[in-house]
């Protein structure tokens, strides 16, 4: 045994070790619970948690203010896993509401289970039937949350009014103020007015035990997107894409003494409420695969010989350097025959005036123009010529963006001299270009280009850039001053007075183009028919009406169409009948032009 | 002979303060239970699937338990202790073969509903059976012999626990060291014990050869410490590095590494110590050879065996010591200094803990119920439990002062030990000062079987008590008549 001191002394030993046990134990608690305050802030951060509120987009009317883009209201399924009943629940009803397969069900319930006390989507943009259907069966762990996604009552303008998606990786290092996972516009005005449509995103404080957002304390509202008022007309845009119904190209049309665009078709289109909801993804492919490529926006991408309708240029130019008079007479026998040159034209009597020449589209007259721009002794040389030549054509809106909203724009193509000097090793004179005098060779346009063109001679000598954004009742958008900024031509008033009646003549007197002719309206229009390597030859129309004071300017391209007048003439004069009279008349025609098919075996042999 | 007592005298000689801190402290439990399990929304806030109903049924039945204890005769615990301890060995052999795995450890027997781990039973038998030993006539807590007899009797369920996977429960058996401790073993016993079990708790940490040579170091410091021999020590410890050398030169040959020639050394100073040991009549150098040769053995297969069966603890132990940093195994301990450390000084009120009610802290309702009290009822709280353990701990140390008999006071010791020992470990792992082990709080975490094992263990130390306190004063009684 040991002594009684020994004893004493253990049993005082271990009375001291207990209360160092418990001393260190409340000394390390109040250093955890009063000295340290970052666990506090720890504690927040793990069950609060910052939440982006999405404000929905703004709306888009038409000129008329008939809504072209609106929102709806849609339902995403999430799930709190740890919530899922342990022992199972009805799958089969779930995934017939949901339509989800099994399979697909089970690994996104798998996946939800990474994150066990936070919300997992498990379907997204279901409709309000399907929810309150979800809502009746109430199973425990999932909820449904709303958001908004893009509706188009009309069905109109897929690639004018463009889509939204995902922000890439290039936008995202543009816009610090995007975040992974936002949803931007892609195309079209969506793209055009991101910044005024998107909104303000607000911010939350989500605490994270609650289901679903009502709980959510808001730090910063979100701002709804702000609607914009564009300047479409959608009962014309409506038209225009019935009437390209089956047929590839597009149709332009401005108001002359705006530059307001009233209509963008680009054909084929797509259905833009496709491009929405869960079937989003397929859609889009469907439409990527689709050999006649219907995301292609023909009307500021697609590059086109503009044919005839070029002779106008040529016609201005002309009559402004003085080597063309509207009296000159030139011989036209089936063409213009120099040496080895040969440019063929129709039969009609010759010679002709520079406005029957444009009435009836002679070939020969313009090459006789052409030539004499180019060759005109004050320059001193062809080249020299050809680049005063440029100059004008450049100034009408050919070869270089027109610096419209659309931010795809294509600029078209006109050659330089450099692209001549390295193409015929410098050995080119007017002769070798001379089918730029028609319209063909290397000379590209896109049918907002030619619209343009034709706007430009409405007014007389000057356009407004093209623009899809109007000013709403309230003024409160900001438009861009370049929008309202006349830009004049190098050509003056009165030589377009000369062309304008040409054009005028080829619609009502005697000319390629009767068809077009409206009672009342004085409308003027030239066609052009431009020869292509690749098929039947483009149908191409660019018109203006009335003569005085003009109210649209349209500009119709049809790939493969045939002459200008089969195809391009009754689409611009349904238009245009449908625009200043708010009828139509001539139905035969409508449904002779709507039910005509194209073989485009360019586009659809690739599909085999 | 009954096994009750006089009826006369029922509740006589009973501490009912110590019931009291009991009694508050399984409310608190529940209390806390019902805080971090209860749902708002709940359709059925009353079924027996939510655990603090459970909890509520568990500490009914451990509160008949106890007061069916308080009515039992004292002597029947010394006669059946040497039963108990058997049948919870048979027990714990049953688990190898037809133990059920929880949480990692084949611990637990289940019986239709009833799940039994044999660990928890052992912690009864346990002390009821060392008491029995040492009360015996002729034990001396300083002859060697009777040392050995105890250490086998506490290391074999501890080996079967660490076996089982389990090693948390065989570690609270060690903690009868403190009792051993109190009652009067060798103070240069209980060092190297507790040098060895940091050794091996640590042994992954270093290599096997330096383990081996601080071993060796141990053995001969402790060998000074306890025999005042210190020249004889240095130089046997000299010498052996020196065998260990030559040896490892002779074995140059036979690509002999400096670990397998230190082990051969080893081999032959055990021996010679024991040789000298007999010489010398030094009894206690035997002990010394023994718990070195099982040191040997188990470094010989720690490293297996620990990659085998504490990877779980090994992660914990190595995140604990801030040596390699674990996500999985931090995370328990950082979401508990959090919940804690956001309670502040008086709580975030009962039922508003974001925390635990929220289910960041795992095992909230279990191991870590002390996270919900801190974050709830901030430090005061967290304070008072504390409190009510040190007293309830510091009561049953008195009662065992108080006992007549050596049975009773190594039994309340063992009892103060184990309470001691898990709320050293509980507490000090939520507060992130102990690493983390699966050992609940006593009386306050979810649990039928360590609320009901615990229960029994203090009951059968108020009841020993109970009947001290009479016989003395029937002594006193006689004395006046």
């Amino acid at each position: 045994m040991i002594s009684h001191y020994e004893e004493q002394t253990r049993k005082r030993i271990s009375f001291i070790i207990l209360i160092l046990i418990f001393g260190t134990f409340i000394a390390k608690l109040v250093t955890l619970q009063i000295l340290d305050e970052s666990y506090e802030a720890s504690a927040k951060d793990n069950y609060l948690r910052y939440v982006i509120k999405y404000p929905p987009r703004g709306e888009v009317y038409d000129r008329n203010g008939i809504a072209l883009v609106q929102n709806k209201e849609c339902y995403d399924l999430m799930v709190i896993s740890k919530d899922i009943p342990k022992n199972g629940f009805d799958t089969t009803t779930l995934c017939q509401i949901t339509n989800l397969s099994y399979k697909k069900l089970k690994t996104r319930l798998s996946s939800a289970r990474y994150t066990p006390r936070s919300g997992y989507l498990i379907s997204k943009y279901l409709t309000l039937e399907q929810k309150l259907l979800l809502d009746e069966i109430n199973i425990p762990g999932f909820y449904t949350v709303s958001r908004t996604v893009r509706n188009y009552p009309l069905n109109i303008g897929g690639n004018l009014l463009g889509s939204i998606g995902e922000v890439t990786p290039e936008m995202l290092a543009r816009n610090p103020e995007y975040t992974i996972g936002d949803y931007v516009g892609t195309e079209g005005i969506e793209a055009a007015y991101e910044k005024v449509l998107c909104g303000e995103k607000g911010l939350a404080l989500h605490n994270i035990y609650t289901k679903g957002n009502e709980h959510d304390s808001i730090i910063k509202a979100p701002i709804h997107g702000q609607a914009i008022t564009c300047t479409i007309d959608a009962k014309l845009q409506l038209l225009a894409e019935r009437l390209m119904h089956d047929k590839v190209g597009a149709v332009v049309a401005i108001e002359p003494a705006t530059g307001e665009i009233l209509v963008m078709a680009s054909s084929p289109t797509f259905d833009p409420n496709e491009l929405v909801g869960a079937q989003r993804g397929n859609n889009y492919m469907k439409e990527l695969k689709n050999p006649r490529n219907p995301l292609f926006n023909r009307a500021v991408k697609g590059r086109y010989p503009p044919g005839s309708t070029f002779k106008l240029a040529n016609g201005l130019i002309g009559l402004e350097e003085s080597v063309l008079l509207p009296q000159n007479r030139y011989p036209c026998h089936q063409g213009y025959t120099l040496g080895k040159i040969h440019v063929g034209c129709h039969s009609h009597p010759s010679p002709l005036d520079l406005s029957y020449a444009i009435a009836t589209s002679c070939n020969a007259y313009f090459c006789y123009v052409f030539r004499n721009i180019l060759e005109n002794r004050k320059f001193g040389s062809v080249k020299k010529g050809f680049e005063a030549w440029r100059e004008y054509v450049e100034s009408f809106g050919f070869g270089k963006k027109l610096n419209s909203d659309f931010l795809g724009e294509s600029s078209g193509f006109l050659p330089s001299k450099a692209y001549y000097d390295k193409k015929y090793r410098n050995a080119w004179n007017a002769l070798t270009l001379l089918s730029l005098s028609i319209g063909q060779g290397e000379l590209g346009c896109t049918p907002l280009q030619m619209a343009n063109f034709a706007a430009t001679i409405a007014n007389r000598g000057y356009y407004y850039i093209p623009h899809i954004i109007r000013p709403d009742s309230q003024n409160t958008l900001n438009i861009d001053k370049r929008f309202s900024t006349k830009k004049y031509t190098m050509v003056r008033k009165e030589n377009y007075d000369i062309i304008a009646q040409g054009m005028w003549r080829g619609v009502n007197v005697d000319g390629t183009c009767r068809l077009a002719a409206l009672k009342g309206w004085d409308v003027c229009g030239k066609t052009g028919t431009a020869q292509n390597p690749r098929g039947k030859d483009h149908s191409t129309f660019i018109s203006f009406a009335p003569l005085h004071n003009p109210k649209i300017a349209v500009a119709v391209y049809v790939e493969h169409g045939g002459f200008g007048a089969d195809m391009a003439v009754p689409i611009a004069t349904l238009l245009e009948e449908q625009y200043l009279t708010d009828t139509i008349t001539r139905w035969d025609l409508y449904e002779n032009i709507v039910n005509k098919q194209i073989n485009y075996k360019v586009y659809d042999r690739v599909q085999k | 002979m009954t096994e009750y007592r006089n009826n006369a005298r029922l509740f006589e000689g009973i501490d009912w303060l110590t019931i009291l801190i009991y009694v508050a402290l399984t409310i608190i439990g529940f209390l806390s239970i019902l805080s971090t399990k209860y749902v708002e929304d709940d359709p059925n806030p009353f079924a027996f699937s939510h655990e603090y109903m459970k909890q509520i049924m568990w500490i009914g039945i451990s509160w008949i338990m106890g007061f069916v204890i308080l009515l039992m005769r004292s002597s029947i615990w010394h006669k059946y202790a040497f039963h108990a301890y058997g049948f919870a060995l048979i027990l714990i052999l049953m688990t190898f073969f037809i133990g059920k795995q929880i949480n990692g450890a084949r611990a637990w027997i289940v019986v239709g509903p009833l799940r039994i781990q044999p660990m928890e039973i052992m912690k009864i038998a346990i002390g009821l059976t060392i008491a029995k030993v040492m009360s015996a006539y002729n034990f001396s807590i300083e002859r060697p012999k009777d040392i050995m007899h105890i250490g086998c009797l506490i290391a074999l369920p501890v080996l079967l626990a660490i076996l089982q996977n389990d090693t948390g429960s065989g570690l609270v058996l060690f903690s009868l060291l403190f009792m051993l401790y109190r009652e009067g073993l060798n103070n240069w016993i209980c060092i190297p014990l507790i040098f060895m079990a940091v050794l091996f708790l640590s042994s992954f940490m270093l290599t096997q050869t330096t383990l081996l040579l601080s071993l060796v170091a141990v053995l001969y410091i402790s060998m000074a410490m306890m025999n005042k021999i210190w020249k004889i020590a240095i130089r046997a410890f000299a010498a052996t590095l020196l065998t260990s050398i030559i040896i490892f030169c002779l074995g140059l040959f036979i690509n002999l590494s400096y670990y397998y020639s230190l082990l051969i050394t080893c081999i032959l100073s055990i021996l010679v110590i024991v040789y000298y040991a007999f010489r010398t009549n030094m009894k206690n150098l035997y002990i010394l050879a023994a718990i070195f040769t099982m040191s040997i053995v188990m470094i010989h297969t720690s490293n297996d065996l620990l990659d085998r069966m504490f990877t779980h603890q090994k992660e914990r132990i190595v995140s604990f010591l801030g040596l390699k940093s674990d996500p999985r195994a931090d995370y328990n301990v950082i979401q508990s200094k959090i919940a804690i450390g956001s309670g502040g000084l008086f709580g975030k009120g009962y039922m508003q803990g974001t925390q635990t009610r929220y289910g960041f802290v795992p095992e909230r309702h279990t191991d870590f119920i002390f996270c919900s009290i801190g974050e709830e009822f901030g430090l005061c709280g967290a304070t008072v439990v504390l409190l009510l353990l040190f007293g309830l701990i510091y009561k049953m140390l008195k009662m065992a002062d108080k006992q007549r008999d050596t049975f009773g006071r190594v039994y309340c010791c063992s009892v103060a030990s184990i309470l001691l020992f898990h709320t050293m470990i509980n507490v000090g792992m939520t507060i992130g000062l102990v690493p983390v082990m699966g050992i609940p709080l006593p009386f306050v975490s979810y649990g039928g079987s360590s609320m009901m094992t615990m229960t029994i263990l203090v009951f059968i130390a108020f009841n020993m008590d109970a009947s001290t306190r009479l016989s003395i004063s029937s002594d006193r009684d006689k004395m006046i008549f």
